[in-house]
């Protein structure tokens, strides 16, 4: 039995420049074609309803993330042994090490921080009423925050975005943008290499805390290097996408701003409806441990299984009106753009801080937002993002 | 039916005591604590719970029914 003939198949080729652009068609057409769906293009099945994306990632023993979370081999060899790209046990170990510093209650004390930040970052913007509501708002709070979260060193932040996005491109299918990206993504981790090896990173920082676990003996140098870029990489372009969409989708719909400001104990289900509705991350890859099935469909082992949390995002058997933006729907927080399980983001609560605190200063003295001229996208094989959202704001009284 | 918790795998993101805060709080170093550890949730919240279960980012609650 060969894949072919067993689930059903899908030609295009969804990383294409229009694919990524209009992607929504791509994962409905997935969507009803089946549980899981032989894309042609990519050797992969392609899972996009919500049960049955749910159901993967809840199944980490039998969907593996060593050598599955990208589209290509060298990206796969590139990330092996790092958080996202392990399993089981050492994942669980690595995690430890950083993951209590993003926990809610060791980010008790950055709340004051970034409230702060976005406070004074909104003031500014409101008073000049038009800016670029991605460099300017949804780039600038992180960049603030987030590298000094991290322990990134003051050289080399200039680089900090353009590694990420490289870092994303590298897992895709290996396409011109991957293949562009290969030798930044080299870049980046050198860059980590060298931090590790000099330890030149701020005191009392995620960075500090991973050279003292190695320094207990907790994690070997090599895997310090890995545990630098796992939480460097994905900590910016991620938030930054949900905020662009965030403001991007408030223009469009203004009945939905006027919900937020009515009542701003709305805007953490409102971070939540937007990530649903234009989920930062598209899909990441699994390795099929063993011969198995996805909804009933056979995936025999070794086969890579792309999950497409965009897609289960918008699955109209999970979510009513599921192509409607509603930051007053109830079940927004089931939304699985974050993942789910042991892979589940290990920095959303950092996420949603710098979101929320952003959306509440601005549902305090914003009434309306108007673009000012056409978005524009900045393409990318993993992330969903603008790269420019020019916008005027109306002040309220 | 139970709720179960691995408390190992929980990272506090609180997400289920904003579900079913009469079913699950956090303690002072913001793990999950089950206000009905080991007994049956009462079915007035059953459904409140399931939800709670539901959202855990990092799937540390389990339904036993």
């Amino acid at each position: 039995m060969t894949a072919s003939v067993s689930a059903p198949t899908y030609g295009a080729d969804i990383y294409t420049d229009q694919a990524l652009l209009e992607p929504y068609e791509h994962y409905r057409a997935l969507r009803e074609l089946g549980p899981a769906v032989w894309l042609e293009q990519h050797e992969a099945f392609a899972v996009s309803r919500y049960a049955d994306v749910r159901a993967v990632l809840l199944d980490s023993d039998t969907f593996r993330s060593a050598n599955g979370i990208a589209l290509n081999e060298p990206a796969n060899r590139a990330i092996l042994g790092c958080t996202l790209a392990s399993d089981g046990e050492l994942h669980a170990h690595l995690r430890k090490v950083v993951a209590h510093r993003l926990m809610p209650r060791s980010l008790r004390p950055m709340r004051e921080l970034v409230t702060q930040r976005a406070d004074e970052l909104v003031a500014g913007l409101v008073e000049r009423g038009s800016f670029d509501a991605v460099a300017d708002l949804a780039r600038a709070l992180p960049l603030s925050v987030v590298p000094d979260f991290i322990g990134w060193p003051q050289e080399g932040r200039e680089h900090l975005l353009e590694w990420a996005g490289a870092n994303f491109d590298s897992f895709g299918p290996m396409n011109a943008r991957a293949e562009r990206a290969m030798p930044k993504c080299g870049e980046m981790a050198a860059f980590g290499a060298e931090l590790v090896r000099t330890g030149n990173v701020l005191p009392g920082s995620l960075g500090a805390g991973v050279l003292e676990a190695r320094d207990r003996g907790e994690v070997t140098t090599e895997q310090c290097m890995m545990l630098m870029l796992d939480y460097l990489a994905p900590s910016l372009d991620t938030t930054i996408s949900a905020v662009g969409s965030a403001i991007w989708l408030f223009a469009q719909h203004p009945e939905q701003w006027d919900h937020v400001r009515a009542d701003p104990a709305l805007v953490p289900n409102a971070v939540n409806e937007v990530v649903r509705f234009e989920s930062p991350i598209r899909a990441f890859g699994r390795l099929a441990e063993t011969d198995t099935e996805i909804g009933g469909v056979p995936v025999p082992a070794g086969s890579r299984v792309l999950v497409i949390y965009a897609s289960a995002n918008r699955d109209e058997r999970k979510f009513a009106r599921a192509d409607e933006f509603d930051v007053t729907r109830t079940d927004a927080v089931q939304q699985l753009g974050f993942g789910v399980g042991e892979h589940g983001c290990a920095g959303q609560a950092l996420a949603r801080m710098e979101a929320e605190s952003l959306l509440t200063a601005l549902a305090r003295s914003v009434v309306r937002f108007r673009l000012d001229g056409p978005p524009e996208r900045a393409l990318n094989n993993l992330i969903r993002a603008f790269g420019t959202v020019p916008v005027t704001v109306e002040r309220g009284a | 039916m139970r709720i179960l918790v691995e408390r190992d795998r929980c990272e506090g993101h609180g997400l289920c005591t904003e579900q079913a805060p009469e079913v699950f709080e956090l303690d002072d170093d913001g793990v999950v604590v089950l206000r009905f550890e080991g007994r049956e949730v009462p079915d007035e919240v059953a459904g409140a719970a399931a939800r709670g279960v539901d959202v855990c980012p990092v799937a540390a609650l389990r339904v036993d029914r």
